[in-house]
């Protein structure tokens, strides 16, 4: 049947209709002659009976490249049908090998899977509301967070009449919406039960659910009037999770009351399930009219401040507005803003910009901190994915050895060899979809052991991992990648099978060694070479990386790390503030330091490593400013005795002490660092620091440089005011740090139980070890070195095994060989190290390969390596250990069998 | 009306070739020879048409062909009905048939007596 179609190709078939009509003209000529027409007139009477020579011909021809065509289509269905129930056949009598092979693809899919579905989840999808790509973000795309409040003005967060102003300004939107964080709320739904709850809460403008487009899903959403005037309507919305959870998704939930820091609001209508804000990486439960800011927050006067940099903006570009056009407006609106409403320096203007980028993905924190990490992690499981193709094709080129009878009778009995290549790369493709599918099963664990992971301890931060369209096709386009990548060069190798070479082969020989097998393995050993030298890549990454982490891990914190609990408390909403602050600082210090283990306590605002920090501005007389934030530092409010409760040292001068608080001493402490910047060499202690427009305040202590906030950076300048009464107003929050004898960690339900003894309202809002929050400042660090280091470790095993079968294989093929020199006279010891060196030999390669590979994507790693070099000889030094030990012991027992081969062994082998 | 290729009713070419390699396999010449035998030699006026319509029918599947040996040892192109074709053989002769009949009907109607 194909031979039939072979040969009628195309050409052919002009010339098969040439025949047949020329045979009927010649039958026609003939009986016209037997009827007595002479010759030459009977050819041309034939001719004229026949009609349009010509025009007949080509028809014909048409009507049969066309048939013919048709039939090689249904023929290569046929083929590619054929292949397939023999790709089947083929693994399911190999069924063993099958699993092995689509295991290890399902795990490299898999992790790629995972890792991308991350990746897309941060960084790719856009939010999913309608015509997400006319949105434009004002502001940081980052900044999701605090209240900053400055004298200069911000561009990445806006103040809410700056808000305003921008948006009645602005001809580039056809709306603008505004959000801010409302932190500590504490909602009740069930005045009868009164169990509160906290929620993730965001105010917003009354605009915000139309400028998305987002519906109702029950109820309503707010419909642009409830910013109208201040305070004037409590009403929200709640999201559908929300609604589930702590509404018992009930319909008529609408319209209930509910309690927000003990004010009433109606609740009017639940979002959809998709709509989880405009944050990705964090899901909010309730939406609060902007204009409720001052009702759920009485002490916080966010609406009118003029330094309240808090929300951030999203806005839907005017129809045939650009971005680029809409850039330059907002800017040049902006400037006018707040030329006319602040007074601002002329200088101070011209700073400002408001970054303007694409709102299609919304606003994320998660995607700046993630985004490096996720992206070096994508490339290392790239790699893995290439050392498991390589992986795969060593083995089936192994199996392909096996077959390579069936292979030259196959091609003997006339199969062609693309043919042959078709097949073998059919049953690859088998193999790769079974791995696909495996992958894809593992994907969905994966990503979640990934968030889980990432979050190391702390609630799993909210992101859609959905294996959705883009996730698929990604795992599809991957998977045929490495279908061609391990099945090509086996299909290729397998059907250049020459048959004299198996027929010799297949003779018993003394040598053992032919041409064929010889070929064989010295592709066998490429990609041997290509796994280690991959592995080699990923366990430099990896061990940069863990160096990296070590580094940060032990990086100086300049304060008692290992002894210290950190409480985070909500003072404000009890009430206490003034007088009653201090009052409750000082009993609260005192019952803590009467738990038993505890050495020291003191309290702050910001506290240690909480994520929030305040810096500001001041004059140092005498000091002339280079730069615009010379003039700046860090600060933070401290209680009494705070340096000797932190375990830190001072470097000069004393601590805060109860009487400065008292007193409201005008006294600073500077750390180290701000220190050298402004006083040099020279004695800080007794000079004057002006804050403000308001007052002076002197240096009564040097505090050696804590890392407060950060591990992977070094310390900034910061200086420490005594709490309380001072110019900054009282503090916004509140921790106690508590020192302890013993280990931190035992002393934390003890330590919780005295705060409830001493005010059962007083909310906790945290309570851990320093350390604990030290090893969550550097999560990111912290997964990307747990992942290299996994990676690295699978890459390893991956090639230690592929370097173990093929040592073993080829040792089995050189039985005889080895037979004969031991029979003329070897050593164990010689066929020993002869087989070691041969594996060296394939580890050598691979490392010429690996080390400036990797060295190379070293230098990609920079931005995420902290106090390491990228060309860190230690890492380098580390890894190549590491592999050479481990191809040691993978070649160690083959080479081990090898020695124990005897003459006799030899002769009965073959 | 008429084909202007064939010079027969538009259609009835086909099943007359259909019908002519009912009964075994033919070449084209032979097949024009039934052809021209069975209408009396009124209806094939070109022969070209014929082989159009043959290479058209194979394509389209109700035959198939195969080089032979004619009577005189020729290497000739045969013609045969394909299972599809003979079905289709079986359904134009029931649908003619019936067209024929409602034709002639109509053709021996009496006159009409009101009119």
């Amino acid at each position: 049947m194909h031979r039939a179609i072979g040969r009628s190709s195309r050409q052919s078939a002009a010339r098969e209709v040439d025949d047949e009509l020329a045979f009927h003209l010649d039958m026609r000529t003939r009986q016209l002659i037997g009827q007595g027409v002479p010759p030459d007139e009977a050819r041309r009477e034939a001719l004229r009976h026949f009609g349009d020579l010509e025009r007949v011909r080509t028809s014909c021809v048409t009507y049969d490249q066309e048939r013919l065509s048709a039939m090689q289509r249904a023929n290569v269905i046929d083929e590619i049908r054929q292949d397939l129930s023999y790709a089947v056949r083929t693994i399911r009598r190999n069924a063993g090998f099958a699993t092995v092979v689509a295991l290890t693809i399902a795990l490299g899919i898999g992790a790629n899977t995972a890792i991308f579905s991350l990746v897309h989840a941060v960084m790719l999808r856009t939010l999913p509301v309608p015509a997400a790509d006319s949105l434009v973000a004002l502001g940081d795309p980052a900044a999701t967070g605090s209240v900053f409040h400055s004298s200069a003005p911000q561009g990445e967060m806006f103040t809410y009449r700056g808000y305003t102003l921008l948006r009645e300004r602005s001809r580039a939107f056809s709306g603008m919406l505004a959000s801010g964080r409302a932190d500590r709320v504490q909602v009740i739904t069930d005045q009868a039960q009164g169990e509160p709850d906290r929620p993730r809460a965001r105010f917003v403008s009354a605009n915000y659910f139309q400028v998305l487009r987002v519906p109702a899903m029950q109820g309503r959403t707010f419909d642009g009037s409830e910013d109208a005037s201040v305070g004037a309507s409590p009403v929200v919305t709640v999201s559908h999770s929300y609604w589930t959870r702590k509404l018992a998704a009930d319909p008529r939930a609408v319209g209930r009351e509910i309690l927000i820091n003990g004010a009433r609001f109606t609740v009017i209508g639940v979002t959809p399930e998709w709509f989880t804000g405009e944050i990705v990486g964090q899901s909010i439960d309730i939406w609060i009219p902007v204009t409720m800011q001052t009702v759920v927050m009485p002490k916080r006067a966010w609406l009118t401040e003029s330094e309240a940099y808090w929300l951030i903006l999203l806005a839907r570009r005017a129809p045939g507005v650009t971005l680029t056009q809409a850039d330059a407006m907002v800017q040049r609106d902006m400037r006018g803003i707040l030329g006319e409403i602040g007074s601002f320096s002329a200088k101070d203007l011209a700073d400002v910009t408001v970054p303007v980028s694409p709102g299609a993905r919304g606003f994320s924190r998660v995607r700046e901190s993630y985004g490096q990490a996720l992206v070096t992690l994508m490339i290392g499981v790239g790699l893995l994915l290439l050392i498991i193709c390589a992986n795969v094709a060593n083995l089936l080129l192994a199996r392909a050895l096996s077959r390579s009878r069936e292979m030259s009778v196959r091609l003997a009995i006339g199969a062609g060899r693309g043919r042959l290549v078709r097949q073998l790369l059919t049953e690859s493709l088998v193999l790769g979809a079974l791995g696909a599918a495996g992958g894809l099963l593992l994907a969905r664990w994966g990503s979640r052991l990934l968030l889980a992971l990432a979050s190391d301890g702390s609630p799993a931060i909210p992101l859609d991992t959905r294996l959705d369209l883009p996730v698929i096709a990604f795992t599809g386009a991957v998977s045929i990648v490495a279908v061609v990548l391990f099945g090509l060069v086996p299909a290729l190798r397998t059907s250049r099978v020459d048959l004299a070479t198996v027929l010799r082969a297949s003779a018993r020989s003394l040598t053992g060694a032919s041409g064929g097998w010889a070929r064989q393995f010295s592709t066998g050993q490429l990609l041997i070479a290509a796994q280690v030298g991959l592995s080699l890549v990923l366990l430099i990454g990896a061990s940069l990386l863990v160096r990296s982490l070590q580094h940060v891990q032990n990086a100086p914190t300049g304060l008692d790390r290992d002894h210290l609990v950190i409480v985070d408390v909500d003072a404000q909403s009890r009430g206490y503030a003034g007088d009653r602050l201090l009052t409750f600082t000082r009993d609260m210090s005192q019952r803590l330091a009467r738990v038993p283990g505890v050495a020291a306590v003191s309290w702050s605002e910001n506290g240690v490593f909480s994520g929030t920090e305040s810096h500001t501005t001041f004059q140092v007389p005498g000091f002339v400013a280079k730069a615009e934030d010379d003039t700046s530092a860090a600060y933070d409010q401290v209680g009494p005795a705070y340096v000797r409760a932190l375990g830190a040292r001072m470097e000069r001068g004393r601590d805060i002490s109860e009487e400065d608080i008292a007193t409201r001493a005008p006294v600073v402490m500077i750390n180290g660092a701000m220190a050298r910047f402004f006083f040099g060499a020279s004695d800080p202690i007794g000079r004057s620091i002006q804050l403000g427009d308001s007052g002076t305040v002197q240096v009564v202590g040097v505090v050696a440089d804590v890392r407060d906030h950060q591990l992977t950076s070094a310390p900034e300048r910061r200086f420490y005011v005594p709490a309380v009464r001072n110019r900054y107003g009282d503090p916004t929050a509140l921790s106690f740090e508590i020192r302890t004898t013993g280990a931190p960690g035992p002393l934390v339900p003890a330590i919780r139980k005295a705060i409830a003894e001493f005010d059962p309202l007083l909310l906790i809002e945290d309570a851990g070890t320093l350390d604990f929050a030290m090893r969550q400042s550097v999560r990111e660090e912290r997964l990307l070195a747990r992942l290299a280091a996994g990676f690295g470790l699978l890459a390893l095993l991956l090639a230690s095994v592929g370097l173990y079968g093929v040592m073993t294989y080829s040792i089995s093929r050189r039985v005889s060989e080895i037979g004969l020199r031991v029979a003329l006279g070897a050593q164990r010891a010689m066929v020993l190290r002869m087989v070691l060196m041969d594996a060296m030999r394939l580890v050598g390669m691979g490392v010429l390969i690996g080390v400036p590979l990797g060295l190379a994507a070293a230098r990609l790693l920079r931005a995420q390596l902290h106090g390491v070099e990228s060309a860190d000889t230690v890492s380098i030094a580390v890894a190549l250990t590491v592999l050479i030990l481990s191809a040691a012991i993978a070649a160690l027992l083959p080479a081990l069998r090898a020695s124990r081969v005897t003459p006799l062994v030899a002769l009965q082998q073959d | 009306m008429l084909d202007p290729d064939g010079g027969l009713l538009r259609g009835t070419l086909d099943v007359l070739i259909l019908k002519a390699v009912s009964w075994g396999p033919r070449h084209g010449y032979a097949v024009a020879e039934w052809v021209k035998v069975a209408t009396g030699e009124h209806l094939l006026v070109e022969e070209g048409p014929l082989y159009t319509a043959l290479h058209r029918l194979e394509r389209q599947g109700w035959l198939t062909s195969e080089w032979g040996y004619s009577d005189n040892n020729r290497k000739a192109r045969f013609y045969q009905l394909s299972r599809s074709g003979r079905a289709q053989l079986r359904s134009e002769v029931s649908s003619w048939q019936k067209y024929v009949d409602a034709v002639t009907r109509a053709l021996s109607m009496p006159a009409p007596r009101s009119a």
